[in-house]
């Protein structure tokens, strides 16, 4: 279930998806930069149907992170 | 609305584009506010249109700098167009907030201020470079603090914002090379709620909404298209379920859907929006699929016809394939099928156009004829810099040059046929009046242009202004009425050695009328009172130009090395059926 995340953000990072992990974050990908991850967040936001709110946003370090903020929106991807 | 790709999509396309398009524009873009991805946007867009693109976008929020600056990234780049876009908040600063903070004189004082620098600003950019300017004029917010009160107020908030745009506008208008975008308008199409996103705004400093910003694009792309002049010409129309609903072979005439019920008004309202263009010169012709007389009876006699025979610059309804059909046309008016758009509602017709004539551009109609008006609306490719009054007499032309044809088939032989026309042509001067023509002859003519040398505007405004430079334009007549500004010279005086021939052309409206020989033989007599010896002309063939290939030998130039040389001791005969007039 986590492939559809990592492929998203492994499509906006322009990198290959074997290089995400949870772990993965603007300290490992060097692509991701502050306006990837606004396209990121949108992105997102369109393919699994839902709104982060602003908090989240800040609180998002790493992938973890938006695994953990789409639960909450009830979209599970550790199953 | 037709749907737009997100703003990934282009991120990753525009790593793998071809850059080697004849059509090359550098496009610079100032701003605000981030508008990050743009540059990529413009690049795919242009690419889809066959156009290299080179785009560069200042920094963030820098736009003061880099037009005052004379040697700033900016002016180094050597756009061919420039965006400064800007916003209400970032131009409002804490009035956005707080606008009745200060009395409605501060309110008035501070919008001359803002108004001011503006017009600086546009002012310098035009002493540091030859770019289109194109500038965006301010969005109105909805919401105000006072609420419904708002309007009611003396010079509040709205009514700033108003005046600025109207200021921007008046001053704007009579600036050649500068454009206003109406920003104002792109966000009231769209809706404000939608284009602005608080949390995109809050973390990066976006004013535009990331999916907005390929819409916006879209928009700004209709000024490319018009700088480069490649906009389209002529619209050619399927008749059954594009024109009217239904198919008139198998329904008859009275069972079609035209005007009366929903269904059928929406074809109507199609019509109008096709005529409101045809009235601005955009012409319009039939290719369709159909027994003649069933078709032709519908556009004669139907009372719900919008569009009349007379509005059609050339009319194919038979049973031959779109495809030749379509050729016919772009020969019978003379302009290559870059020039067409096609609209059917049959996606096979589509397809197969697409694939056989990849030059046409062929829209992807909407199944739901009601949405026909919105795809048309929404399309940036009849977009003109000027619209001038040959452009809005276009189509009655035209409908004129119908009758042409039928005179010179009637006529014995081809010297009968002109000596008959009444030709007349008339020089003028490049001047305010007759430049934006000039200019807009010098980026169109492909066929009859001896050098194909494309001169921006502002370039032929500098060139009109230099002494060392003889150019005009020529009015040509005939019995059947004005053919308008058909033609350009620009020539290039070398003292009394000689004068070059620098840009000839003609254009295809007045192609074989023996024109070119009248008009060269008033430059050979001007630069005979000027006591030239020579008259030197360079042919650069392009893959379009073999019209003009014999001109040159034809008028008796020589070849001599690379130049074609016409010496003026020698006689050099004007057709005589030609009557020669000078503005």
């Amino acid at each position: 279930m986590s492939e559809k995340l990592y492929e998203i953000i492994a499509k906006v990072m322009d990198t290959s998806i074997d290089k995400i992990t949870d772990n993965s974050s603007p300290e490992t990908i060097p692509s991701w930069d502050s306006f990837n991850s606004y396209i990121l967040l949108d992105e997102l936001e369109s393919e699994f149907k839902t709104e982060f709110t602003i908090d989240e946003i800040t609180e998002t370090k790493n992938v973890s992170d938006i695994k953990k903020h789409l639960k909450v929106h009830g979209i599970n991807l550790n199953d | 609305m037709p749907e737009e790709e997100k703003i990934s999509y282009y991120l990753k396309k525009s790593k793998a584009l071809k850059d080697n398009f004849e059509k090359k524009i550098r496009i610079s873009i100032l701003s605000s506010f981030t508008l990050n991805g743009i540059e990529e946007i413009f690049k795919v867009k242009c690419n889809e249109k066959n156009i290299s693109c080179n785009a560069c976008l200042g920094d963030y929020n820098q736009y003061n700098q880099e037009i005052l600056d004379p040697s700033s990234k900016l002016y180094k780049f050597k756009p061919n167009i420039t965006f400064l876009i800007l916003d209400t908040r970032s131009i409002l600063e804490e009035l956005w907030y707080f606008p009745y903070a200060i009395d409605e004189k501060q309110r008035q004082n501070f919008i001359e201020k803002k108004f001011k620098e503006i017009k600086n600003l546009i002012t310098i950019f035009l002493k540091h470079s030859n770019s289109k300017l194109i500038i965006s004029n301010f969005f109105i917010p909805v919401n105000s603090n006072y609420g419904i009160f708002e309007t009611k107020l003396k010079f509040g908030l709205q009514k700033m914002i108003n005046t600025l745009n109207n200021n921007l506008q008046d001053f704007i208008r009579n600036l050649d090379s500068v454009y206003l975008f109406d920003m104002n308008g792109f966000i009231s199409k769209h809706g404000e709620n939608n284009v602005f996103d608080p949390k995109q705004f809050l973390f990066g400093d976006l004013k535009i909404s990331l999916n907005f910003i390929p819409y916006l694009v879209n928009d700004l792309m209709g000024y490319v298209i018009a700088t480069l002049g490649i906009s389209k010409r002529c619209i050619v129309l399927d008749l059954d379920n594009t024109l009217w609903g239904g198919i008139v072979g198998e329904d008859g005439f009275n069972a079609i859907k035209l005007g009366s019920d929903p269904s059928g008004k929406a074809f109507v309202e199609f019509q109008k929006y096709l005529l409101g263009l045809h009235n601005r010169g955009i012409l319009l012709a039939i290719n369709s699929k159909n027994n003649f007389d069933d078709a032709i009876k519908v556009i004669e006699e139907h009372p719900d016809m919008i569009l009349k025979k007379e509005h059609f610059a050339s009319i194919k309804i038979n049973w031959n394939n779109k495809v030749s059909n379509i050729k016919e046309i772009s020969d019978e008016l003379n302009f290559g099928l870059e020039n067409f758009v096609f609209f059917d509602d049959d996606p096979l017709n589509r397809e197969f156009m697409k694939s056989s004539l990849p030059q046409v551009l062929t829209v992807d109609l909407p199944a739901d004829p009601s949405k026909y008006v919105r795809t048309i609306q929404e399309m940036n490719e009849f977009n003109l810099l000027k619209i001038t009054s040959e452009d809005k007499q276009r189509g009655v032309i035209y409908s004129q040059q119908k009758e042409r044809k039928t005179f010179e088939n009637s006529s014995n032989n081809l010297e009968d046929f002109l000596k008959n026309m009444d030709l007349k042509v008339t020089i003028k001067k490049a001047d305010t009046f007759t430049i934006p023509r000039i200019s807009q002859l010098i980026l169109k003519t492909n066929q009859f242009n001896l050098t194909t040398k494309r001169y921006s505007l502002e370039e032929i405004q500098k060139l009109s202004q230099n002494d060392d430079i003889l150019m005009g334009c020529v009015q040509v007549e005939d019995k059947f009425g004005d053919n308008g500004i058909t033609a350009v010279f620009i020539v290039k005086k070398n003292g009394t050695k000689e004068w070059i021939l620098d840009t000839f052309l003609l254009s295809c409206r007045v192609m074989g009328r023996q024109i070119e020989k009248s008009i060269l033989g008033y430059i050979i007599k001007i630069a005979k009172q000027n006591n030239v010896d020579k008259i030197i002309a360079n042919f650069i063939p392009t893959k379009k130009n073999q019209p003009i290939e014999n001109f040159l030998p034809d008028c008796g130039f020589k070849k001599e090395k690379d130049f074609w040389v016409i010496s003026l001791n020698d006689s050099f005969m004007a057709p005589d059926f030609i009557k020669i007039d000078e503005k």
